[in-house]
């Protein structure tokens, strides 16, 4: 690995090729707000030479999921074509080549990058399939110096994983520039590949992939019967196999095998396993091929009343046909139990075990000749395969003694690497570190890189400050404290607000700051819905009041606390998710939060502070015109309309981070970056003063009345709508005040209880809660 | 001695005044039943039990049935009393008229179960058991199947039974091993051995539909692997007439504590000729569509048992002349007072009275809901009464027949000594009453049911079609002038159900075993919540009435005193099920099983 000794740093970035990968490299570069230079071939037709890349930006702005995290990135990007523009590169510190997958095609722009790039600008291929020392054959050693592979995964934006190969030529700082600007400005977890054919993710998971069609095929199982085999308990996710090859695209197969059977040696054992079947080829023949052409292995019939049934292809006569749900996994084997999964009688565990047997092993076979160590492949198809478990981690839980037995009683290979590890694990636990079992037969600790901070080894080396059922308090060094939500899907109930009352002191008398902070998979999507249902059913309407005054009680602690309080929001921080954040002093938000005030989806309104939050920051932003009314009706929309911001960046659009918080690019870096931010504002730290609201009042609500109204009458807003929308206009109007007099923020709070209450009895809300909890979506009643 | 006229006037109050604002909606389909209609059915049903059926009670349990060669005989006069009680058209009083049925709304016909309970629970166990099957055979059989059947169920020709039970497993079926072998003509022959089946041979009817559990070959393990075949005792044929007997035979009667002139059969299926009854492997379903109905009608048997013993009681506590009373002589030409005048034979008096018309308010509401639940004009109102009659169903089953089993128990002990010798026909009560505690569903899987599955099911929606009202009308009513008090004390004991509710869903999560270790005692709480709600609103109407001036006051006033009573000392001690509840699981569960 080269060491990080760069000194250069990268202000301006070129991307050559528009298509997807290129397109998608250059809108998160301009995500992280560095200006990027897109170049493309000139059309076949029409006056506009630039129209490739121009129309692959346009595009991005209408894909969804969006490639531009805001309105204001996409204006980063500069297009261009390479006939005209290539010159501009010597402005750029990194070029990035995501063409074609032809190797003469690649060879020849590089001719021509090197005539015009400034020496020392990294120039980096996306290819995933050709081996760098071709790429580079026939440049100059000063060109092979700054030439590395950098392969993103599709969509660039969200797939964390980036493979980085390094030439043996290679120097060891321009490869740190990049390692680092891909890391820090781009978000991506780096993996360290080898020269080798489909590097890491790919080599792996496209054996994986034929396995599995494989042995659907040989075994006679089905479509979903191989999904839910091989979906969630192996820790794939839910699509299973099929479902994901419907979303790559069915004709990418045939691709992907044709560039590592021309690549890979021809004892490799996916030689041997490569095969098309008919019915594939068929597929694709005929249009056939996955969500983006007709349909796939699965597809949505429309009946002729309108209804939809999911359709499944009969593997053996090729026929769509209702889709079933097997259900023949069970236990423990259906909740990642592999051991179990694989020992299963009948068709379960022989097909679970013909996919996991032989991918296991292949996945130790590439070890060290892919990439140095098993961590390696484990990121690699955690990142850029989402799976839950990386393959040396799943031979740890089936025990990887057992597996070798099984793969002899098997017949299939086995390689060094299972042999030497022997009766031990591919990790350990040792001292509060994790360790891995290199090639040299002993552990190494998993060495993270600096500035990445993570829970999860915290967790490792020690135990909790305070803990119940919902959260815990961590100490996470330097005198900061981590409160984590530990629910399930991190709800927030009366636990949390117990802990976050129980750990004010307790930052107060012994540490400086506290950072709210966690590693599930969503920061925290709000209140335990369900908790509330059933208070609400059981018509404890004192109980919810509580549960309220209680949420209200706690944020409002945090907030005044005589410490600073960093908010570190990522993915979803949706209601009383999003209240916290407000409530905090400060905001590092990783680049992907979505983050909004949804309480009116499910027939209610933010009950923790969020109305008179929101309403501060817009009064507070310079940008917007002042007096009582403009923050209450840009508060109101956004609520009302339960506005979820689709990153960060957007999220200051909408006023839930205010312009001086601040945007982390790596999941992994957000916990480091907001204690830093905690500790840099702990020397004179006073608590904020309490706001005062000029609002107003009755005029207000009615004219927000009208608005509302127009939208019921336009069918927009639904009747419960315009109840919900009535109260909430109530609250953001300061109630029955003037606009001669200030509310306090605890008359807010009190006007937030209250209409709260109002709504949560209106048998509608309970509807709307009961079909979000039934469904996963909203009742527009 | 057994005394009964049937409480006519209590049943009319539940059905004209009592639910009227249950939020149902006017309930479609039931034009022909107006007030005057209800009440006159009421007066005929009477006459029918009191004349008919009461006679034959104490003398029928003294007989009991018999087996001779194979066929069972019920006790004298049981076979002209059913011919009777199917001319009249009672066999199929609440069943649609499109199997040739009245069509009455349950809430009337449970009104007319709970007579026939009162007056003889044995025989009222042959027409019951033709109802559930009906049921089931409605809601799975095949259209051929239900226009075969049920009209001659519907008019009582032919009966019914459901045949679950096996020696080796009651309450857990999927050990169940009665076989089913598919033959060509799409037919099956059934073959094992069941066991407790109620009317499983009798000589009431021509002839007997039992639907039988069994397994198919290929079956899966369990209860999955269960399927419902209707097994005729004669197979009929296309004109109605009898064919050929077949091999399902009673081989013997159970012997039991009461319940002496209902025949329970060990039945033997030795390759009889049945059909499959809605889908294969689905036969618990089917099963349940009539257990749940059923399980209202066992809790109607404990309040009708219930309601023959308060009466025979008071009866006898107006007859009786013994001691003297202790605020002054009362009958002074008499050697001794009569035992009405002593409190404790008061306490006892009014309890029973107070259980009896708590059950009878609130089965009439939950009757309601099995009606709305079809004929209600409004979506949500259906909906509304699924929930309720779900969360309901095991509390009517197993409040009704524990509390059914109390009052006849009370009733001996008022008689004294009469009481436990056979001749006064008291302690028959008690015997009959003791198994509704047991069949269909013990009262202990009741309260499973309760907890287990009714309380968690969609977030406790079940428990809104019930929780809702009762706030609302606290809220409501908590500053009343004349009910505020009760309306108090209803406020703490729901208060207590509300927590009870919230600890075993929370406990419940993590330790299925500390809600079971609650269930039983979160019943009976819930249930008298629920009745007390019933009292206070009563007690709401009886006051409105009085001020505005009846015909009958003392109905009115006797419900304020009733409901009175209950708010003083029943609805106390359930209220403080709720400690019980809060203890949790560890003194019962701490015990190791060798120190038992």
């Amino acid at each position: 690995m080269p060491e990080n000794t760069q000194t250069k740093s990268i202000k301006k970035v070129c991307v050559i090729g528009a298509g997807t990968m290129g397109a998608g490299i250059a809108a998160q570069v301009a995500n992280a707000g560095i200006p990027v230079l897109l170049l493309d071939i000139l059309p076949k037709d029409g006056d506009n030479r630039n129209a490739v890349a121009e129309g692959a930006v346009a595009k991005m702005l209408k894909t969804e999921p969006a490639p531009f995290m805001s309105k204001r990135a996409a204006k980063l990007v500069e297009t261009g074509n390479i006939e005209d523009h290539l010159g501009k590169v010597a402005e750029c510190d990194w070029v990035v080549e995501a063409i074609i997958e032809r190797l003469d095609i690649k060879q020849s722009l590089y001719e021509k990058l090197e005539a015009v790039r400034t020496p020392g600008t990294a120039v980096s291929s996306n290819t995933s399939t050709i081996p760098l020392a071709q790429l580079t054959d026939g440049r100059s050693d000063a060109f092979k110096r700054d030439f590395l592979i950098t392969h993103f995964f599709n969509p660039p934006r969200y797939m964390r994983l980036i493979e980085i190969v390094a030439g043996p030529q290679s120097d060891a700082g321009t490869v740190g520039m990049v390692r680092d600007f891909v890391d820090r400005q781009l978000g991506k977890s780096v993996v360290d590949a080898e020269d080798s054919p489909g590097f890491i993710a790919n080599r792996v998971g496209t054996f994986w992939i034929q396995q599995a069609v494989n042995s659907a095929f040989d075994l006679g199982v089905t479509v979903e019967e191989a999904d839910e085999i091989g979906g969630r308990p192996m820790g794939v996710p839910k699509t299973g196999l099929f479902g994901l090859i419907d979303l790559i695209g069915i004709d990418l197969m045939p691709h992907l095998m044709k560039s590592l059977t021309s690549t890979l040696p021809a004892d490799d054992w996916y030689q041997k396993i490569a095969r098309s079947e008919k019915l594939i080829e068929d597929m694709i023949a005929t249009g056939y091929t996955g969500r983006k052409g007709k349909g796939g292995f699965y597809t949505m019939e429309k009946g002729a009343d309108g209804s939809r049934t999911k359709m499944a292809k009969d593997l053996k006569s090729g026929e769509y046909r209702p889709a079933a749900r097997p259900g023949i996994v069970h236990g423990s084997a259906a909740r990642g139990d592999l051991g179990k999964l694989i020992e299963t009688k009948g068709k379960v565990g022989a097909y679970a075990w013909a996919v996991l047997g032989p991918t296991l092993s292949y996945a130790a076979s590439i070890v060290p000749e892919a990439t140095k160590t098993v961590v390696g492949v484990d990121d690699a198809m955690k990142l850029g395969y989402n799976w839950k478990m990386g393959p040396f981690e799943m031979i740890d839980v089936i025990g990887a003694a057992k597996l070798v037995e099984k793969l002899k009683a098997s017949e299939y290979p086995v390689p060094p690497l299972l042999e030497q590890v022997g009766d031990k694990s591919f990790y350990r636990i040792e001292n509060g570190k994790r360790q891995y079992f290199g090639t040299d037969g002993e552990y190494h600790d998993v060495v993270r890189p600096e500035g990445v901070l993570l829970l999860e080894d915290i967790k490792l080396a020690s135990e909790p400050l305070l803990k119940n059922g919902s959260a815990a308090l961590w100490d996470v060094g330097d005198g900061v404290v981590a409160l984590e939500f530990t629910g399930k899907m991190n709800a927030l109930d009366e636990q949390v607000m117990k802990l976050i009352q129980q750990a004010i002191p307790l930052v107060k008398s012994d540490y400086k700051a506290l950072v709210v902070y966690n590693e599930g998979s969503n920061f925290s999507a709000g209140a335990n819905l369900g908790l509330a249902l059933f208070a609400l059913n059981i018509a404890a309407w004192s109980e919810v009041e509580k549960s309220v005054a209680g949420g209200q009680a706690a944020y409002k602690a945090l907030k005044y606390a005589p410490f600073p309080v960093v908010a570190a929001p990522f993915g979803l921080a949706l209601g009383g998710g999003c209240e916290v954040c407000l409530n905090s002093d400060a905001i590092q938000a990783h680049a992907e939060t979505y983050i909004g005030l949804v309480e009116t989806g499910v027939g209610i309104i933010p009950g923790w502070g969020g109305c008179s939050e929101l309403i501060d920051r817009w009064q507070k932003n310079p940008r917007h015109p002042k007096g009582p009314m403009p923050a209450v009706s840009k508060a109101f929309e956004i609520i009302s309309t339960a506005t979820v911001a689709k990153s960060a960046a957007e999220a200051k659009e909408h006023g839930f981070l205010r312009h001086t918080d601040q945007v982390t690019m790596n999941r992994d870096r957000l916990l480091y970056d907001a204690k830093q931010r905690a500790l840099a504002m702990v020397d004179g730290y006073t608590p904020p003063e309490k706001p005062e609201f000029r609002l107003p009042g009755p005029a207000g609500a009615a004219a927000l009345k009208l608005a509302v109204e127009s939208f019921r009458s336009r069918g927009i807003a639904t009747p419960h709508d315009e109840v919900v929308a009535e109260q909430l206009a109530y609250v953001l109007t300061g109630g029955n005040t003037d606009p001669m007099e200030t509310v306090t923020e605890d008359r807010m709070l009190k006007l937030e209880q209250e209409a709260f209450m109002k709504l949560a009895r209106h048998p509608h809300t309970v509807a709307r809660i009961e079909h979000m909890l039934e469904t996963g979506k909203p009742l527009r009643n | 001695m057994q005394v009964y006229e049937a409480p006519i006037r209590d049943m009319r109050f539940n059905l004209e005044e009592l639910h009227e604002d249950d939020g149902f909606g006017n309930l479609e389909g039931f034009e022909d039943f107006d007030a005057d209609m209800r009440a006159a059915i009421l007066e005929e049903a009477n006459k029918l039990c009191r004349d008919v059926l009461l006679p034959l009670n104490w003398p029928g349990d003294q007989q009991g049935c018999r087996i001779e060669n194979g066929v069972v005989r019920t006790p004298d006069g049981f076979p002209e009393a059913y011919k009777q009680f199917c001319e009249g058209g009672w066999a199929g009083l609440a069943v649609s008229p499109k199997w040739g049925g009245q069509g009455a709304p349950h809430s009337l016909a449970k009104c007319v179960e709970e007579m026939s309970c009162s007056t003889n629970l044995s025989f009222g166990l042959y027409p019951g058991l033709t109802g559930g099957a009906m049921v089931s055979l409605e809601a799975y059989g095949s259209e051929d199947q239900k226009n075969f059947y049920l009209p001659k169920m519907a008019n009582g020709e032919w009966t019914g039974t459901m045949c679950l039970t096996e020696p080796h497993c009651g309450t857990d079926l999927g050990m169940l091993r009665t076989k089913a072998e598919p033959q060509e003509d799409g037919s099956y022959l059934i073959t094992g051995n069941k066991i407790f089946i109620s009317a499983g041979d009798h000589d009431l009817a021509d002839n007997i539909i039992h639907l039988v559990l069994a397994r198919l070959p290929d079956a899966p393990a369990g209860v999955k692997g269960i399927s419902m075949f209707l097994v005729p005792k004669y197979m009929p044929k296309e004109d109605y007439s009898l064919g050929d007997r077949n091999p399902a035979y009673a081989t013997a009667i159970e012997h039991k504590m009461g319940l002496k002139a209902s025949a329970t059969c060990q039945m033997s299926f030795d390759g009889a000729k049945g059909w499959l009854v809605g889908p294969e492997n689905r036969g618990l379903e089917a099963m349940f569509a009539m257990m749940n109905t059923e399980r209202v009608a066992v809790g109607i048997q404990g309040l009708g048992m219930g309601e023959i013993a308060y009466q025979s009681s008071v009866y006898y506590a107006k007859d009786r002349l013994q001691g003297r009373s202790l605020s002054g002589v009362k009958n002074p030409d008499g050697p001794a007072d009569p035992l009405i005048v002593h409190p404790d034979v008061r306490r006892m008096l009014m309890t029973m009275r107070a259980y009896n018309e708590g059950c009878r308010a609130l089965s009439a509401w939950v009757s309601r809901a099995l009606d709305a639940e079809h004929a209600s004009p409004e979506p949500e109102a259906r909906e509304r009464a699924r929930d309720f009659i779900a969360l309901m169903t095991p509390v009517v089953k197993a409040l009704f027949t524990d509390l059914g089993h109390e009052t006849t128990q009370m009733a001996i002990q008022l008689h004294g000594g009469h009481g436990y010798i056979q001749e006064t026909g008291i302690e028959q009560f008690a015997r009959d009453a003791r198994i509704a505690q047991i069949y269909e569903g013990a009262n202990g899987i009741q309260a499973l049911d309760l907890v287990g599955r009714k309380l968690p099911d969609r977030m406790g929606r079940n428990l809104r079609a019930f929780f809702h009202p009762v706030s609302q009308f606290i809220e409501d009513h908590a500053a009343d002038p004349q009910i505020g008090k009760i309306v108090g004390a209803l406020q703490q004991s729901f208060g207590a159900l509300q927590l009870s509710t919230a600890h075993i869903a929370q406990k419940g999560l993590s330790d299925p075993e500390e809600a079971a270790a609650a269930a039983t005692d979160y019943l009976r709480l819930l249930g008298f919540v629920a009745m007390g709600y019933c009292f206070a609103k009563a007690a709401k109407l009886a006051h409105a009435k009085l001020a505005e001036g009846v015909e009958d006051e003392q109905f009115y006033k006797s419900k304020l005193i009733t409901a009175q009573f209950f708010f003083d000392r029943l609805l106390p001690p359930a209220t403080a099920q709720f400690m019980a509840i809060r203890s949790g699981k560890a003194s019962m569960m701490d015990m190791p099983a060798d120190a038992f």
